[in-house]
């Protein structure tokens, strides 16, 4: 009896709220049909335009295979046909998720060792003076590179590096530099601190080269690590039917070896010509010519000439050149000081101008008959720039990539000397050097292509 | 008398050499990276555009080497038209050394293809080189896809429209009548792979799953463990046999891939190893993209029988 009277309870209290409830069903069901019937429109208006355009390729459905992921669905609501109409820059893209830098970052570590005799390790005339008998990092290089904006692209290298025994390890700026990609005339200019284009080598990086050590030339005229100046550089590409690359430069002129004036009132000038043959499709030359004149600290004029080649075979089909044979040459015109004792009194009389005309270069060739080694040689011939002597040294190596961002690199160096530069602290000669040199280099993240 | 005659002989000579530079002066020189994309180009600019490629067919676009005969072809572009998703990062190196501002990063005339492209095997986790040389942003082979096509072409109209937007009718229709070709090849494709649909392959490297994926196929796995990375003895040890137990019957080549020894694995799993097309001109008869396609289509149907 309690139970009957609760049901009717119930069915009364239901029976009260009902027409109100009916009534905003009502409400919402018509207001869904208005809705349902827009959408029909929209989309009875969109099949419409897309009758009106051709049929599109309808490949099958794309199967959803156990192994390989399957493709990926369009976006909730966009047909494939939609993904290919005309749509705004970046709408799709940006669904694959942020996160992407805007600029590149890598790391580049570069470690070498080298064995040597102890004479040479005493008098410090080993390839790498000071470190001799050790395994140190020669280079730690931490890169940024990117667009700076639609006009200019920017690249930053910060570097250390054990430079000398024992000693700690600073960081410093290697590289900083913008370049300006839109002027007119198929030219650029590029500012900033920079390794300059003088020559083939001069402005590869320590890890890059293609040899564990910079060629003796190079660090006999330009130093240990080559030219690298603060200042500007414009190339022009002019429009001819053959590839030809003009460059002039203005810079500090702050490389000691050569020059060493380190101002814009007396600037070091810089220019190159290179241009490139194709031989068909497997053979291909670079060749080049390259000027560099300015002051040394002594206030007297230096100017080095510099030429170059690089020759690559590629066999067709071939991932990596099979042959690549390499030649630099530096004429150094230098003005220097000389101290004159006339009547041999241990005195110096005067100070008199000489002309020092040196000669120095290296040629060298590397094969390559599998992907992953390659084995060269390189021989290098140089005068002193300053001093008399000359030295001569041969290098056969043998490069081992286990990928493309790890490499191995074993080498010999039989070095000859009549003289020696700047002796060691001990004046030993180190005339005849014999050394095994090891290096280890990875990189770490991006690194852009390097050119021919 | 005769001197007059002569100087309107030499003008009307003068006009009639400079005539065709003039003709070809309206054209938009465009460049691609790889070729696939030049038979593309092709097919959306027609007699509008005169395309060059950076890369032949049988190359490996990851590791082109930038010569300057690159940026030579760079040099007098109006549009570079590249792959995207990092396929062809060389590209910029080529760019740099062009001294052409129509090209550079940002300017109307840099076209990328991929926009738009829903990339497959878009890495979900971390990714790091201890997986080889992967792509953050995907795979990036997908230009060999013909369902692909249309985003592809119309990202190329997009990008020449760009330049010439009073030509922009004439490369919708060429895309439109290119794109029902397509369409008319697809259905004959589709059946002709009708048959071995399901069926198991293995690549050399990962770049055919668009196209298999597309066909119905399935890649098992890659000679490559890891790609880019030569492959470990370890590795193809347990490619031999998951081949023999799923009794996978082929092994797919690119043309600059190591066949030999894709031939030795084919050998021991009581496979075959056939190279494939992996981009137009990969092979011989492969000199346009609907050619490369059924190239690749043929020799799948058959290999598979």
């Amino acid at each position: 009896m309690r139970a009957l009277a609760f049901v009717v309870a119930l069915a009364c209290f239901v029976g009260f709220l009902a027409p109100p409830a009916i009534a905003q069903d009502a409400e919402a069901l018509k207001k869904e049909i208005e809705q349902l019937r827009k959408q029909l429109e929209s989309v009875t208006e969109r099949l419409r335009r897309l009758e009106a355009q051709p049929a599109p390729v309808t490949p099958p459905p794309a199967p959803s295979p156990a192994g390989p992921p399957a493709m990926a669905p369009p976006p909730p609501g966009m047909s494939l046909a939609e993904l290919a109409r005309p749509r705004q820059p970046f709408s799709l893209y940006a669904q694959r998720g942020a996160g992407q830098l805007l600029f590149d970052i890598g790391v580049t570590g570069d470690f070498v060792g080298n064995l040597t005799q102890s004479n040479v390790e005493k008098a410090q005339g080993g390839t790498f003076a000071g470190q001799e008998n050790r395994f140190f990092p020669r280079e730690v290089e931490l890169s940024l590179f990117g667009q700076v904006d639609p006009y200019a692209y920017a690249e930053v290298r910060i570097e250390t590096g054990e430079e000398a025994r024992g000693q700690e390890l600073g960081v410093k700026l290697a590289e900083a530099s913008v370049t300006l990609l839109t002027l007119p005339l198929g030219t650029q200019a590029k500012f900033g601190q920079m390794r300059n284009r003088f020559g083939y080598s001069n402005m590869i990086h320590e890890h890059d080269l293609p040899w564990i050590d910079r060629p003796n030339v190079l660090r006999n005229f330009l130093g240990g690590e080559g030219l690298q100046e603060k200042g500007v550089e414009v190339t022009i590409v002019p429009d001819l039917p053959f590839y030809l690359e003009g460059l002039a430069g203005v810079f500090n002129g702050d490389n000691e070896t050569a020059f060493g004036r380190g101002t814009l009132r007396i600037p070091l000038f810089t220019g190159r010509l290179r241009t490139f043959l194709e031989l068909g499709d497997e053979n291909a030359v670079q060749l080049g010519m390259s000027v560099a004149s300015g002051e040394s600290t002594e206030k007297q004029r230096d100017t080095l000439l510099g030429w170059e080649g690089r020759y690559k075979y590629r066999p067709e089909g071939w991932l990596h050149p099979l042959l690549t044979v390499t030649g630099e040459a530096i004429y150094s015109l230098r003005r220097v000081l000389v101290e004159v004792d006339t009547d041999a009194d241990g005195l110096t009389d005067l100070i008199k101008k000489r002309e020092r005309d040196r000669l120095g270069w290296y040629t060298g060739a590397e094969v390559q008959p599998f992907r992953r080694w390659a084995a060269g040689v390189r021989y290098d011939w140089s005068e002193f720039p300053s001093n008399p002597g000359k030295e001569r040294s041969v290098e056969p190596y043998l490069t081992f990539w286990p990928s493309e961002f790890l490499r191995f690199r074993l080498a010999y160096k039989n070095t000859d000397r009549t003289h020696r530069e700047t002796p060691g602290a001990n004046d030993g000669s180190a005339r005849r050097v014999d050394e095994v040199l090891f290096q280890g280099t990875f990189i770490l993240g991006a690194h852009p292509a390097h050119p021919f | 008398m005769r001197r007059p005659s002569l100087v309107v002989g030499a003008i009307v000579t003068t006009l009639a050499l400079l005539a065709p530079g003039v003709q070809a002066a309206k054209k938009l020189r465009v460049v691609v990276t790889i070729p696939d994309l030049k038979s593309l180009t092709e097919a959306v600019g027609g007699d509008l555009v005169e395309v060059d490629a950076l890369t032949r067919g049988t190359q490996n676009f990851h590791e082109a080497e930038v010569r300057p005969s690159m940026m030579l072809k760079l040099r007098r572009a109006d549009a570079l038209v590249e792959n995207g998703a990092e396929l062809d990062l060389w590209a910029d190196v080529a760019v740099l050394g062009a001294n052409n501002p129509n090209i550079v990063r940002g300017a109307a005339g840099r076209i990328e293809i991929s926009r738009g492209i829903p990339l497959l095997e878009v890495p979900s986790t971390r990714v790091d080189r201890s997986m080889g040389d992967v792509h953050p942003l995907g795979n990036p082979h997908f230009s060999l896809d013909p369902g692909l096509a249309p985003i592809i072409t119309q990202n190329i109209v997009d990008g020449l429209s760009r330049l010439s937007p009073d030509d922009r009718p004439t490369f919708e229709r060429n895309r439109r009548a290119f794109l029902e070709r397509l369409g008319e090849e697809m259905g004959r494709w589709t059946k002709l792979m009708e048959p071995v649909r399901g069926a198991k392959v293995v690549a050399y490297h990962p770049d055919v799953i668009y196209f298999l994926t597309r066909f119905g196929l399935v890649q098992v796995g890659t000679l490559e463990d890891r790609p880019g990375i030569p492959p470990s003895p370890q590795h193809l040890v347990q490619i031999i046999r998951q081949m023999k137990a799923e009794g996978i019957k082929v092994i797919l080549v690119e043309p600059w891939n190591d066949f030999k020894l894709a031939q030795r694995v084919a050998e021991e799993a009581g496979a075959k190893a056939y190279v494939f097309a992996s981009a137009v001109g990969g092979v011989k008869g492969t000199d346009n993209y609907i050619a490369t396609i059924e190239f690749n289509v043929t020799l799948l149907a058959q290999a598979l029988k």
